[in-house]
């Protein structure tokens, strides 16, 4: 099984290189090329999704193992941890290969060398990231070639000014992070360059003191920097995210700055000696600190955007926010001598990385969407649209469902993953009053997120306007661009509906991901005593009394009101009555123009004069 | 089998929320100096709402979407709430972060209507709601969890009614101003109703929309009043449990009447804020009742 894993994992890498060789070959052809990337993506991504499969699912524990290349030998390292990331990298970059095909071609003007040049290379150096066992020269190879790779992929429509000033600024800033990161490696006393994450945990083992806390630090910073965190997300992340070609956008978004999540997790989860000269409390206190100011402040300034897939971008700060936030409140929790707390930790240690999963998914298909506007209208302008709801209905409904996940509305897949997280927050602030603080500020902050996404949404497919500002014909975009829209859509209902599955997959993660510090408790845990998880739902049960605690039941909520629905329909048309139509009426005096509509600049304008101290007011292109 | 105590819930609620709108009308009208209309006109007005034409100006599906969506949300919340303190079936499938979360979902509702309805005083109302309901959540939120924080559980039976096994503490009472203070904007009632405003933005959210789909918009905004009544008296006056459940009903239904009157007293007396002045206002609302959270943990 162990050597399978490795194998499989090498060869779809190979699958990657090969793409990378023969597609740009092709790209005369543009759509010929486009369809060959898009089959060996998905044959390196099928494979992998088998290699996450067996990580996860499979028997018996995994060991890293070295692998050669020539005179350079390697440690890699493919547990259930790493499995589901790979997972969830494979599955958008299938996505993304299929959706690129029809939406590289509105962009007739640049050749698409490049870009399938550097796609499938993106997608290995991502795989390459999450699999290498070290801090060293694995982790640098696979951090370059993601880094560089990404760059030009961002840099695609170099003919404008601001997109080249744009991705150089993220290729200087992510080689900042990686410098970083290896500079935090130095502290570790007796640290050779290669050594494998193994023996770099008996190595921080035995160092002590203020070493390690300069250690951590680095490495937070350094992997805060690619996850995107406050402050040092926004001097990037916008104008990569909102400049990249869309099906990109939402790799950088739904996948890449999980990596940076990844390295937060194996920083603070695994590079965590048995001894104690670990301060999980301290380092649990900063992580969970970190992550609620990025929470907060990255969706206010979402919330002040005008342009949809810059508004897309500061909204994705915010939800890597609470990731980063659940995390810190795990390791929070962890240090509380409390049973019931500590079984609380694991509950938001999930919550986290179901947040991953489900970010990763409802992202990607907010900004296929806000790509498929622009394909359809040529504009991201939120001033600009308006009104795309009767022509795009397919591409409406699904951005509806997205926006709700993302806001957290039951029984959509947002409200699951944040559920976990704000509930078990507010249920071990009895004891860590911070925490009841934190679990306010992210309750709050899910109504920010939901502002934001009714004016993406009503700025874009309600209201009016398109039709005074987009000089050509807007239709529905082609069928090839909606099948991978509709596949996600899918999903991102399922992980609404069902997050049961989900839960077990990251529990299975996380027994199956020897030398965290949570394992053991993850195996020797009875979850059951406190943690019912079944088709109808999540439950939480009290520790002593054994009564419900804590309920998210989408399906029940669902069932209710979908019931609630057929009530007020029936009573709607109860009276029978019949509908006539009109035009818009403005008291008399005026006929609806472009001129007197409400623009963004008005909307939220209190809400945004109170919160102006967050920042990300600037200039709206 | 206590699934039939959901049913009752929303039955009771259909049934009173347009009586206490109607009572409100009159007390308004007789502070007012007016005769006002009957106390059962809010049931005429819906039934004629039901029957006439829907002026539908928009051309698209959204517009006839939104109403329907509103009311269901409201319907789903009253079915989960522990009404006259009878546990029902919500105590397992739900709890206080779900039914936040469905009280949002009708205050997104209307935003989808109004913004659908492609017109500009709409719009402004709706941003205006969309304000209001992000500076107001908090303080609903925090209602409900300076209970859950002494409970160490989320289920609504035990946040509603934390008072019955704690008694009063100094945090409660802090909440309780708190409540109180904020209970015209729950309820969208002067001097809070800035997202409607009958004679500056002509009902906002709700101005394009007539027949039916106003009437499930003029429920909605009923049954939401109700609810917020409720949740005043169940988390915060939670008295005179008889145990006969009848009795409670009518009980808990009387004492959700004396506040009403006071929500029509203090509307019918104040004039309407500035969206800016009551932002502030919420502000300072939100930062007390994290200040009574604390206390709450701390134990007061």
């Amino acid at each position: 099984m162990n050597t399978d894993i490795y194998r499989n994992l090498l060869i779809a890498l190979a699958v990657l290189a090969s793409s990378a060789v023969i597609s740009p070959i092709l790209a005369g052809r543009r759509k010929l090329a486009g369809v060959v990337n898009f089959l060996l993506t998905s044959i390196a991504g099928v494979i992998l999704l088998v290699v996450a499969y067996g990580a996860i699912f499979g028997e018996g524990e995994h060991a890293a193992q070295l692998i050669s290349f020539g005179p350079l030998g390697i440690h890699f390292l493919v547990d259930g941890f790493a499995g589901l990331f790979i997972g969830i990298v494979s599955f958008m970059a299938i996505i993304s290969a299929f959706y690129s095909i029809e939406y590289m071609e509105h962009y007739p003007e640049y050749h698409l060398r490049w870009y399938y040049l550097c796609y499938p290379l993106f997608i290995f150096g991502m795989i390459l990231l999450l699999t290498v066992d070290d801090l060293s020269v694995g982790f640098s190879i696979a951090w370059q070639i993601m880094t560089i790779s990404s760059y030009f992929l961002i840099k695609f429509e170099y003919k404008k000014k601001e997109n080249v000033r744009g991705a150089n600024k993220y290729l200087v800033l992510m080689e900042l992070a990686w410098l970083l990161v290896l500079v935090g490696t130095f502290f570790i006393g007796g640290y050779h360059f290669g050594d494998s994450m193994h023996e770099i945990v008996q190595k921080i083992g035995e160092t002590g003191g203020v070493y390690l806390y300069a250690m951590y630090g680095f490495l937070l910073v350094g992997f805060g920097f690619k996850a995107g965190v406050f402050p040092l997300g926004q001097l990037w992340l916008p104008d990569a995210h909102s400049i990249a070609p869309s099906p990109i956008s939402a790799l950088l978004s739904g996948v890449m700055l999980k990596t940076g999540i990844y390295g937060i997790m194996r920083t603070f989860l695994f590079m965590v000696p048995a001894n104690a000269t670990f301060d999980g409390m301290t380092w649990g206190m900063i992580v969970a600190t970190v992550g609620v100011l990025t929470l907060f402040i990255g969706t206010v300034q979402s919330m002040k955007q005008s342009d949809a897939k810059r508004l897309l971008a500061y909204s994705s700060i915010g939800q890597i926010g609470y990731i980063v936030f659940a995390v810190g409140a795990a390791m929070v929790m962890l240090n509380v001598q409390d049973p019931l707390i500590k079984t609380l930790a694991l509950i938001a240690m999930i919550g986290s990385l179901f947040h991953v999963m489900n970010h990763a998914i409802f992202k990607g298909l907010l900004f296929l969407t806000s790509g498929s506007v622009l394909y359809a209208t040529g504009t991201k302008d939120l001033n600009k649209l308006g009104g795309l709801i009767k022509i795009m209905p397919v591409s409406a409904v699904i951005a509806g469902i997205a926006s709700l996940s993302i806001a957290g509305m039951p029984p959509f897949s947002g409200f699951s993953s944040k559920w976990t997280i704000i509930s078990t927050s507010l249920l071990a602030g009895n004891k860590v009053m911070v925490l009841v603080i934190f679990g306010i500020i992210a309750l709050f902050t899910s109504a920010v997120t939901l502002a934001c996404y009714v004016k993406f949404f009503g700025m874009m497919f309600t209201s009016v306007g398109h039709e005074w500002n987009v000089k050509k014909e807007v239709k529905e975009v082609p069928a090839v661009m909606l099948i991978p829209k509709i596949i996600l859509t899918l999903v991102c209902l399922t992980q609404g509906l069902m997050p049961f599955i989900f839960y077990r997959v990251v529990i299975n993660v996380f027994q199956r991901s020897a030398g965290s510090i949570v394992q053991g408790q993850y195996a020797t845990y009875d979850f059951s005593q406190m943690l019912n998880v079944s088709l109808l739902g999540i439950q939480v049960k009290d520790f002593y009394t054994a009564s419900v605690s804590a309920a998210a039941a989408p399906i029940v909520v669902l069932i209710v009101v979908a019931c609630a629905f057929l009530i007020s329909y029936l009573f709607r048309i109860s009276g029978g009555s019949k509908e006539v139509t009109a035009p818009t009426w403005l008291c008399g005096y005026q006929e609806l123009n472009n001129l007197n509509r409400y623009t963004d600049k008005s909307m939220f304008a209190a809400l945004k004069n109170l919160l102006w101290w967050t920042g990300g007011n600037g200039k709206n292109q | 089998m206590d699934i039939v105590y959901s049913f009752i819930n929303v039955l009771v609620f259909i049934l009173c929320a347009p009586l206490y709108d109607g009572i409100m009308r009159k007390i308004t009208a007789r502070v007012q100096s007016r005769q006002g209309p009957p106390v059962v006109q809010p049931y005429y007005d819906i039934l004629k709402l039901l029957g006439k034409n829907t002026v539908n100006s928009a051309d698209n599906w959204s517009f006839k979407l939104a109403p329907v969506a509103a009311f269901a949300s409201i319907i789903a919340v009253v079915f989960l709430v522990p009404f006259a303190f009878k546990q029902n079936f919500a105590s397992r499938y739900a709890d206080i972060i779900t039914v936040v979360y469905l009280l949002t979902l009708g205050g997104v509702s209307v935003l989808l209507g109004a913004l659908s309805s492609k017109n500009t005083f709409a719009m402004i109302g709706a941003s205006r709601e969309m304000v209001t309901m992000i500076m107001v959540e908090p303080v609903l939120a925090m209602t409900l969890i300076l209970g859950a924080v002494k409970f160490k559980s989320l289920a609504l039976q035990s946040t509603m009614y934390s008072v019955t096994s704690f008694g009063y503490s100094a945090s409660i009472i802090a909440m309780m101003v708190v409540y109180l203070l904020a209970l015209q904007a729950f309820v969208g009632k002067q001097p809070f109703d800035i997202s409607e405003a009958e004679i500056e933005i002509l009902e906002g959210p709700f101005i394009e929309y007539s027949g039916p789909n106003l009437a499930l918009f003029k429920f909605y905004m009923m049954m939401k009043q109700m609810f917020y009544a409720f949740l005043f008296i169940a988390v915060f006056i939670p008295f005179a449990e008889t145990g006969y459940y009848i009795v409670d009903i009518v009980i808990q239904l009387a004492e959700m009447l004396g506040v009403f009157i006071l929500i029509a007293l203090i509307g019918s007396t104040n004039p309407r804020l500035r969206i800016d002045q009551a932002v502030k206002y919420y502000a300072v609302l939100i930062f007390i009742s994290i200040c009574a959270v604390g206390l709450s943990v701390k134990g007061f």
